[in-house]
């Protein structure tokens, strides 16, 4: 026995050298090749866009309009599921094979950072430069990562309130207001089940209110604060004192409008994509879009959703991968997007276009939301750092830890987080 | 004795080397279907040892550290980790439990000779066949709160429990999560036990009837005994099955509320997280307890049958 013992380890000891000795190259900055805007002039050849489903038929109607109009290039579509953590690892799987599969990228805003620090995208950042202006300024920060861009902005995204124009005349301007009438009425309902959804929904409430994640360098983890510690009590007395149903903590967002849209809530906590289908469901007439509420005397700010395009670093055909990822952020596709598909355009002239302001009455309100709007923080383990966020928010909302622990146990495993190398 | 040594027809080496030759084609036939395994079970198995020993750069690519056993230390030293596996542990004592008994009494019923026992048989199946991740969404469904069928019912009819947010409560939430388990592979643990049931013989039955033994008698003294082999198989199939649950609880709570396998955790940490040595090590653990469970049945179930094949002889 204790010769096998001692083998196994003198075998260990071995291993542990060989690996030693291979892990010492690599590392340094972030090594990518750049795209300039004059490339995708005259591409040809064979492009594929992988991005989540298309489940409006927007996608395939843009990728038919641009093979007319650029018969040299010849755009498909590879449709990922609808879950946007399984579209990541679908990516993810495919970029570390270096794969060539992809050519454009269909990135949910927080992915930036991992995969631009992973090298596996080409720097986009001369090409972003030159189209930015027409860009509304919140989503171009989601595409920055240690100084330079990394994809175009596609679509963007900003929460909103959602509330009963037959139950509640005004709709409040703050967080505290929604909350006490939500518990005379019917209740509010948001995105309260352990997942990206729930760190959204408390990050919006925590910016609100002057917190933060990181400092703006990324590096500290600021989140251990008396603001941290206030929305959670914020939100804990909300479940506690029924103006949340405890409900909430298994709702995703088509569980949350499937039970506003069922008459069960006063407000409702949600994306604009919302809007559209409840207009065709048993309350149409009685529910409108608020301007998203502030908390503590400051105004509301939101945290800014969305996709972002990028260009895989394997692509065989990254000319023409820009020029059809610049064809998808020019107005028209934008704005088809915007109607067809309720993907809020990152292009600021489309909110100015009457026919999208007649089909979404709240544009405006939208482009103001979204321009207010603030990124989630940036960084290569953003996953682990929503985790650790989302994980404690929820056995707060459960009642199984107390706001003051949940805020000191997320400081740090998200310390934890940001030490992996 | 004369005419007996006459019969030998090779003196005694060459008979060894016989032995020995034969002996060694076997081996040789054997190298194949050993590399077979070696290539789909040991390789991957050792390769996940091997990247449990390292931790893997999740900024740089490419880049990796031994660790030693630094993964293992994280891994037990993590609440986590001791929780996911009393959940594993208890979801599937409780929920092969439940399948072994109602499986039995569905094998009983179906081995009966009756109009539309084909039927039947079928039917009692479809569960089966259903995708765990389709079974897992509808029982989501059907639990959802306020809206959903178990809760509109309680409601209708006036019940106590129609305000029960049933996945979003701990217990609840596990029970739940077995409830759809159960549903699930009961008829596979039947068809199983089913098919031992169909291998005793009749006669036993007949030879036990005239001696007088009731039918409790006959289900102690024949049934169960002779269904012991099956069962065993059905029995390993399944808690190795639901030591490994993955589907029902990703689908059902994410693991939230008291239902994180260890299979989730593991795949969190490898695919989520992308911490690759972590997760590896979380992997192997949990390798190493289906094994050493499998062990124990095998040992102590495995050596009854044994034992029972002898007394048959």
């Amino acid at each position: 026995m204790v010769r096998y013992v001692i083998a196994l380890g003198l075998a260990l000891a071995t291993l542990g050298l060989a690996a030693c000795g291979g892990g010492d190259d690599g590392g340094g900055g972030i090594e990518a090749e750049t795209l300039q805007p004059s490339d995708a002039k005259g591409a040809s050849g064979k492009v594929t866009w992988c991005i989540g489903k298309d489940t409006s038929g927007a996608f395939n109607t843009a990728v038919d309009d641009f093979n007319q109009q650029n018969p040299n290039l010849e755009a498909d579509l590879l449709e990922l599921p609808e879950s946007a953590d399984i579209q990541r690892e679908q990516q993810i799987q495919r970029l570390r094979a270096e794969s060539s599969e992809c050519d454009v990228l269909g990135m949910d805003v927080i992915w930036t950072a991992e995969y631009a620090a992973s090298g596996w995208l080409y720097d986009l950042t001369p090409v972003v430069e030159e189209l930015e202006g027409a860009f509304i300024p919140s989503t171009v920060e989601t595409v920055e990562y240690e100084g330079k861009k990394w994809a175009l902005p596609f679509n963007t995204n900003a929460g909103f309130l959602f509330y009963r124009t037959d139950e509640v005349p005004q709709p409040p301007t703050t967080w505290e207001d929604v909350y006490a009438e939500a518990k005379e009425g019917n209740g509010l309902v948001y995105q309260g089940e352990r997942y990206e959804g729930l760190t959204v929904d408390f990050l919006e409430l925590l910016y609100s209110a002057g917190g933060k994640v990181l400092s703006d360098d990324g590096e500290t983890v600021e989140i251990d604060s008396p603001e941290t510690r206030e929305v959670l009590e914020f939100l804990q007395k909300g479940i506690e004192e029924g103006a949340v149903t405890k409900a909430v903590t298994t709702y995703e967002e088509e569980s949350s409008r499937r039970a506003f849209e069922a008459g069960n809530a006063t407000f409702m906590r949600n994306w604009p994509y919302a809007y559209a289908l409840g207009k065709e469901s048993a309350i149409a007439d009685d529910f409108e879009v608020a301007k998203f509420p502030g908390y503590g005397g400051n105004p509301g700010a939101g945290v800014v959703g969305g996709y972002n395009l990028g260009i895989s670093a394997y692509s065989d055909n990254p000319n023409g991968s820009l020029a059809f990822a610049e064809y998808l952020t020019t107005q028209p596709v934008q704005k088809e997007m915007f109607l067809k598909a309720t993907l809020p355009a990152v292009a600021t002239a489309v909110y100015q276009d009457p026919e999208v302001k007649e089909e979404i009455p709240f544009t405006e309100e939208l482009l103001k939301a979204i321009e207010q709007a603030e990124a989630r923080p940036v960084s290569p383990v953003y996953t682990e750092i929503s985790e650790a966020i989302f994980n404690n928010v929820f056995e707060v909302l459960q009642g199984r830890q107390s706001p003051d622990e949940a805020t000191s146990k997320m400081a740090s495993e998200i310390e934890t987080a940001l030490q992996r190398f | 004795m004369e005419g007996k040594a006459e019969r030998l027809p090779l003196p005694r080496s060459r008979r060894r080397s016989l032995f020995r030759e034969e002996r060694r084609l076997g081996a040789a036939m054997l190298v194949p279907s050993l590399a077979v395994i070696a290539l789909v079970a040991a390789y991957p198995i050792f390769y996940a040892i091997w990247l449990s020993l390292n931790e893997y750069s999740v900024i740089t690519p490419g880049l990796s550290r031994f660790v030693g056993l630094d993964n293992y230390v994280d891994a037990l030293g993590s609440s986590e980790f001791w929780a996911a596996m009393k959940t594993t542990v208890l979801f599937t004592v409780i929920s092969v439990g439940l399948e072994l008994v109602i499986g039995l009494g569905m094998a009983l019923v179906m081995h009966e000779a009756f109009r539309g026992r084909a039927l039947l048989r079928a039917v009692v199946l479809v569960p089966w066949a259903v995708l765990t991740v389709v079974t897992a969404i509808t029982w989501r469904t059907m639990f959802e709160p306020e809206l959903g069928f178990v809760n509109s019912t309680l409601s209708a009819l006036s019940l106590p429990g129609a305000d029960v947010v049933w996945l979003g409560e701990e217990g609840y939430a596990l029970a739940v999560m077995i409830l759809a388990d159960v549903w699930k592979t009961a008829p596979f643990m039947a068809l199983l036990i089913l098919a031992g049931l169909q291998g005793i013989p009749r006669d036993l039955y007949d030879a036990a009837k005239v001696d007088g033994a009731t039918v409790w008698q006959r289900f102690r003294s024949i049934t169960l005994p002779l269904l012991v082999p099956a069962i065993t198989v059905a029995l390993i199939f399944r808690t190795l099955d639901a030591l490994r649950v993955f589907d029902l609880p990703y689908v059902l709570t994410k693991g939230a509320n008291g239902t994180e396998t260890l299979s989730l955790i593991a795949q969190r940490e490898l695919v989520t997280n992308r911490n690759t040595g972590l997760g590896s090590a979380l992997a192997v653990l949990t390798f190493l307890t289906v094994m050493a469970i499998s062990f124990l049945y095998i040992r102590l179930v495995g050596g009854n049958i044994r034992a029972l094949t002898k007394e048959q002889e």
